[in-house]
């Protein structure tokens, strides 16, 4: 659902940009947009490994994502006509990176909610222990 | 149920007798354990074999097949994989924290988080270990969150 709202939000801006006056078919339009998401969803399999991931080997694999993400996505998306132009695949490829890194601070944000609950958790286990 | 705690003399054997209808039910065995004091692992540094208190470890990790218990300061090598770890340390507040590492919820400092999806926890020798985040609902269980 994040990766669908974040892919939303982001082909917003770029009609917004680039053809704010656009018609679009409604099936077809949120269909290409669930297979964009799909495409994204799948994608993520490049962070599976057997082995817990060091920092390194997670940096890697996200520029890895990234650039697959790009590699797959840019000439589906020209094929549906979501950028024509030297200068559109450029934003385009902005975007792309942009929905990856709202994608990363979404997450970050969730995870440090839930670290919070924890450390207040462990704070009140303690003064509890020393009561 | 009735409870009845008698004060004996520092010469006479302490001594525990539970009266119950099921022998096998979890709080009768919750009670042998405590009796039994806690329950240890069997491990060894430098050829010199320790028992060491499940609450004396700070976390279980295994690194290429090989298992180490880590305590405030030493390391311990053990025999056990990491399943017969987490079956040991079931009920207690050990719990497995990433794929190769058992870790002790009551030996976190605090924990943060990482950019790579993770968390990061600070234990209280000042060590830091990672917590998948496929097991932060372990930790939020067990810590009662």
């Amino acid at each position: 659902m994040t990766v669908y709202g974040i892919i939303m939000l982001c082909t917003f801006f770029m009609c917004l940009l680039f053809n704010p006056t656009s018609e679009l078919p409604v099936v077809t339009f949120f269909g290409r947009i669930m297979v964009f998401t799909l495409i994204a969803l799948l994608s993520l399999g490049v962070y599976y490994s057997k082995e817990e991931l060091t920092v390194k080997a997670w940096w890697m694999r996200t520029v890895l994502h990234l650039l697959l993400l790009e590699a797959v996505l840019l000439p589906l998306a020209h094929c549906w006509g979501f950028w024509h132009s030297g200068t559109d695949i450029l934003v385009y490829a902005g975007f792309i990176l942009l929905a990856k890194a709202l994608w990363h601070l979404a997450d970050y944000s969730l995870n440090a909610k839930t670290a919070a609950q924890i450390n207040e958790r462990i704070r009140k286990n303690r003064l509890e222990k020393r009561a | 149920m009735k409870v009845t705690v008698e004060q004996i003399d520092r010469e006479r054997e302490e001594e525990l007798i539970v009266r119950c209808h099921d022998p096998d039910a979890s709080w009768v065995e919750s009670v042998r354990e405590a009796a039994s004091g806690q329950r240890t692992v069997c491990c060894w540094r430098e050829d010199m074999l320790r028992r060491l208190k499940l609450s004396e470890v700070f976390y279980f990790e295994v690194v290429d097949d090989r298992s180490f218990v880590y305590t405030q300061a030493e390391v311990f090598e053990a025999k056990e994989k990491l399943y017969e770890f987490e079956r040991l340390c079931m009920g207690s507040a050990l719990f497995r924290c990433s794929k190769s590492m058992i870790l002790n919820a009551e030996k976190i400092d605090y924990v943060r988080p990482s950019l790579s999806g993770r968390f990061e926890a600070v234990l209280s020798n000042g060590e830091k270990v990672v917590v998948s985040r496929k097991y932060v609902a372990d930790l939020k269980r067990l810590l009662g969150v």
